[in-house]
C-alpha cells in the first residue's frame, strides 16, 4: 500500500485551544508541546483487531485521527455475487464472528424476502432464541473486553465462563462455537431438543444470577465510573449524522430499536423495554459509561425475550419448502435487523433466472461506527481514544468484511 | 410506475416513499425520473444533478427529518441505456420521527427508510457527493468508489478504503477480470467463478 504513512488531514497549527473536561484540567495547558504523528495499530491490543489509527497529538491531547481500515477484506460481496445464494450463507457469518446467528437470521431474510419464501413458525422462534443468545453472548464479550481495554483483568475471565457455556449451547445445536450456519434459507437446520431447552432454561438463571455480579466489578466500580464518566462523548445529532446504530446510538439518547420500531422475523410479539442513555443513570448522555450501561441492560432485556419466546415457541417443522435450485424472481429487497453491535442491512438485488444475486451488498454497523472517531476523538487525551474506541465495540472483520 | 390503486392486484404504496415523493415533486418538479411506490423495495429515482437538492430536502423537511445516510450502494448494469449504467442506491432513514403502529404492522415493508436512486453513465460514473449533507457518507463513498467505481465529485480525497491503493479496477463491476499476479503473487480466480 503506497499509504503507509500516516496520513491525516493536514491541519496545521491547530485552531484555537482544545475543549477539556473538567476532569482533564490537572494536566496544565500551558506546557508547550510538539506535535507528533503516531500509528496506533494495526498490531495494539486495544484496536480490537487490526484497526490502524493514524494520530496527530499535542501532548497528551489528540489533535486529529485517521482510522485506515481493509487490513481483513475478503470479498464477501464479490462472493455474494459469484456464489449461489445458500452457499453464500455461511461467509455472513464470518463478517461479524462475534454475532455469527445474528448476521445469518438477517442474511437468510433477505434471502428469503427475495425469493417469497416462507418460514416455518417454530424456526422463527428457535431463530430469535438463538440470535438473542448470540447478543447475549455478544454483550458479555463487549463488557469484558472493556474492562481489559481499561485495566480490568477480573472481570474479562469472568465473563468466559458463561460465554464458554453459552457457547457450548449453540455448538451442541449446529456443531461450531463460533461460526454457526445454523440459521439456513427457509427455517434452521435441526430441531432443538428437550434435553436443550432445559440446558438453556439452566444458563439463562445463571447469567441472571451473575450479571450483578459483573456489574459490582464494572458498572459500580468507582474506578471504572471515573475512567468512562464524561469520556468519549457522541451525542445525538453526531450519531445520527455519522450513521452511528445500536448501542453507541441509544446512548446518545436516540429510543430507536429495530426490533421494536421496525419489527423483524416475530419481534412484535415480545415485550421488553429499550434502554436508552439518560441523565440520572450516571455520567453524561452519550459517554463511554453509557454505553455500556445499555450493554448491561440489553442483556437482561434478551433474557426477557428469549423466557418469552421459550413459553410462547410451538411445535411444528423447523425448514419450510425451499425450491430445489432456488431461483428468485428479479427484485430487489432491503433487510435491516439490529445486531448486537447495530443495525446490519442486507440491500439485494435478484435479476430472476439465476441462483446467484447480482448485487449482495450489506452494511455492517462497526463500519459505520468506527468512522465516528475522527470526529469523536478530537481533542480528547490518548489514554481516553482507547476508551472511546472500545467503547464502540467494533468487530473489524465485519468493518473489513 | 406503480401507481395502479384501483386494480386490486397492484401491491399497496408504502406512505412514507409516498410522502417523500409528494414533497420532491413539490419542491423540485423536473427532478424526479421514475419511482415505484408498492412492493418490497420502493424506491424514487431522481437526476444526477438534483441528488445533492433533494438530499437536503430530505434531510430538512419537517415530515421526513431523513438525518442518517444507512447505505450507500452501486449496482452495475452494463446491458442498460447506451453502453451500460451505474445505479447509486442512497437508503435513508430518520431516528427523529419514528414510524407509528400502523405502519409496522404493514407486512410488505414495515422499515421506515426511502431508497433514492441515480443512474449515471458507465463511462463516465461521476456522482455529486453527499458528504457535507451527511458525514457518515464518506466512508461509504470511498467503498463505493473502491469496489464499483463510481467517482464521488466535490469532496475531499476520495481513495480506496478496503483495497489497496494499487488494485488494478474495481472488483464489482461486471466486467472485471482477475489480474493474474499482485506484486509477483499469483492470483488463481477460485473455480467457477
Amino acid at each position: 500500500m503506497s499509504d503507509q504513512g500516516p496520513d491525516l488531514r493536514s491541519g496545521g497549527e491547530p485552531e484555537g485551544a482544545v475543549e477539556i473536561h473538567e476532569h482533564q484540567e490537572a494536566v496544565s495547558r500551558d506546557v508547550r508541546t510538539e506535535e507528533m504523528v503516531f500509528n496506533m495499530g494495526p498490531q495494539h491490543p486495544a484496536t480490537h483487531g487490526v484497526l490502524r489509527v493514524a494520530v496527530r497529538t499535542d501532548g497528551e491531547y489528540v489533535r486529529a485521527l485517521q482510522p485506515h481500515v481493509g487490513n481483513l477484506h475478503r470479498c464477501v460481496e464479490k462472493i455474494g455475487e459469484s456464489l449461489p445464494y445458500y452457499q453464500w450463507v455461511p461467509y455472513l457469518d464470518r463478517m461479524d464472528y462475534l454475532a455469527a446467528i445474528c448476521n445469518e437470521h438477517v442474511g437468510c431474510m433477505a434471502i428469503e424476502r427475495l425469493g417469497g419464501l416462507e418460514v416455518p413458525e417454530r424456526a422463527e422462534y428457535i431463530r430469535v432464541i438463538t440470535a438473542e443468545v448470540q447478543r447475549i453472548l455478544s454483550h458479555l464479550m463487549a463488557i469484558g473486553v472493556y474492562g481489559l481495554d481499561l485495566g480490568a483483568f477480573t472481570p474479562f475471565l469472568h465473563q468466559f465462563r458463561e460465554r464458554e457455556r453459552g457457547m457450548d449451547l449453540l455448538d451442541h445445536l449446529s456443531g461450531g462455537r463460533l461460526l454457526y450456519h445454523y440459521i439456513r434459507i427457509g427455517g434452521v437446520k435441526r430441531d432443538v431438543s428437550q434435553d436443550w431447552l432445559d440446558e438453556l432454561e439452566a444458563w439463562l438463571a445463571d447469567v441472571e444470577r451473575r450479571l450483578p455480579e459483573y456489574n459490582t466489578l464494572l458498572l459500580h466500580n468507582r474506578v471504572f465510573q471515573e475512567r468512562t464518566f464524561h469520556v468519549g462523548l457522541m451525542d445525538r445529532e453526531v450519531a445520527t449524522r455519522w450513521g452511528v446504530t445500536g448501542p453507541a446510538l441509544r446512548a446518545a439518547g436516540v429510543d430507536w430499536d429495530c426490533r421494536r420500531d421496525a419489527p423483524y422475523s416475530i419481534y412484535d410479539r415480545f415485550d421488553f423495554d429499550v434502554p436508552c442513555g439518560a441523565s440520572d443513570i450516571g455520567g453524561e448522555v452519550g459517554d463511554c459509561f453509557q454505553r455500556h450501561w445499555v450493554r448491561v441492560r440489553e442483556i437482561e432485556e434478551s433474557l426477557k425475550i428469549i423466557r418469552q419466546a421459550l413459553a410462547q415457541m410451538p411445535e411444528g417443522p423447523v425448514m419450510g419448502r425451499v425450491p430445489k435450485g432456488f431461483k428468485p424472481p428479479a427484485g430487489e429487497v432491503y433487510v435491516r435487523g439490529e445486531n448486537p453491535r447495530g443495525e446490519l442491512a442486507c440491500y439485494m438485488v435478484s435479476v430472476g433466472k439465476s441462483d446467484k444475486a447480482w448485487r449482495a451488498r450489506c452494511r455492517g454497523p462497526s463500519f459505520s461506527n468506527i468512522a465516528c472517531i475522527t470526529e469523536v476523538a478530537e481533542g480528547q487525551l490518548i489514554g481516553d481514544l482507547v476508551a472511546l474506541i472500545g467503547s464502540l465495540d467494533i468487530v473489524l472483520g465485519e468493518v473489513d468484511r | 410506475m406503480a401507481e395502479t390503486a384501483d386494480t386490486p392486484a397492484a401491491p399497496p404504496s408504502d406512505p412514507l416513499t409516498e410522502r417523500a415523493l409528494d414533497v420532491l415533486r413539490t419542491a423540485h418538479p423536473e427532478a424526479v425520473v421514475a419511482s415505484e411506490l408498492g412492493g418490497r423495495h420502493p424506491w424514487i429515482q431522481v437526476r444526477v444533478e438534483d441528488l445533492r437538492a433533494a438530499c437536503r430536502l430530505l434531510r430538512d423537511h419537517d415530515e421526513l427529518r431523513m438525518d442518517c445516510c444507512h447505505l450507500i450502494s452501486g449496482v452495475d448494469w452494463p446491458e442498460a441505456g447506451e453502453g451500460g449504467e451505474i445505479e447509486v442506491v442512497y437508503h435513508l432513514c430518520s431516528f427523529q420521527i419514528l414510524p407509528d403502529d400502523a405502519y409496522r404492522k404493514r407486512a410488505e415493508k414495515n422499515d421506515p427508510w426511502v431508497a433514492l436512486k441515480v443512474r449515471v453513465p458507465r463511462e463516465k460514473p461521476e456522482v455529486p457527493t453527499v458528504l457535507d449533507i451527511w458525514t457518515g457518507a464518506d466512508w461509504h463513498e470511498r467503498e463505493t468508489w473502491d469496489l464499483v467505481g463510481v467517482r464521488f465529485t466535490g469532496r475531499r480525497e476520495l481513495r480506496r478504503i478496503l483495497l489497496p491503493d494499487d488494485w488494478p479496477g474495481h472488483p464489482l463491476r461486471k466486467d472485471w477480470e482477475y489480474p493474474a499476479s499482485y506484486h509477483g503473487v499469483p492470483i488463481i480466480p477460485p473455480e467457477g467463478l
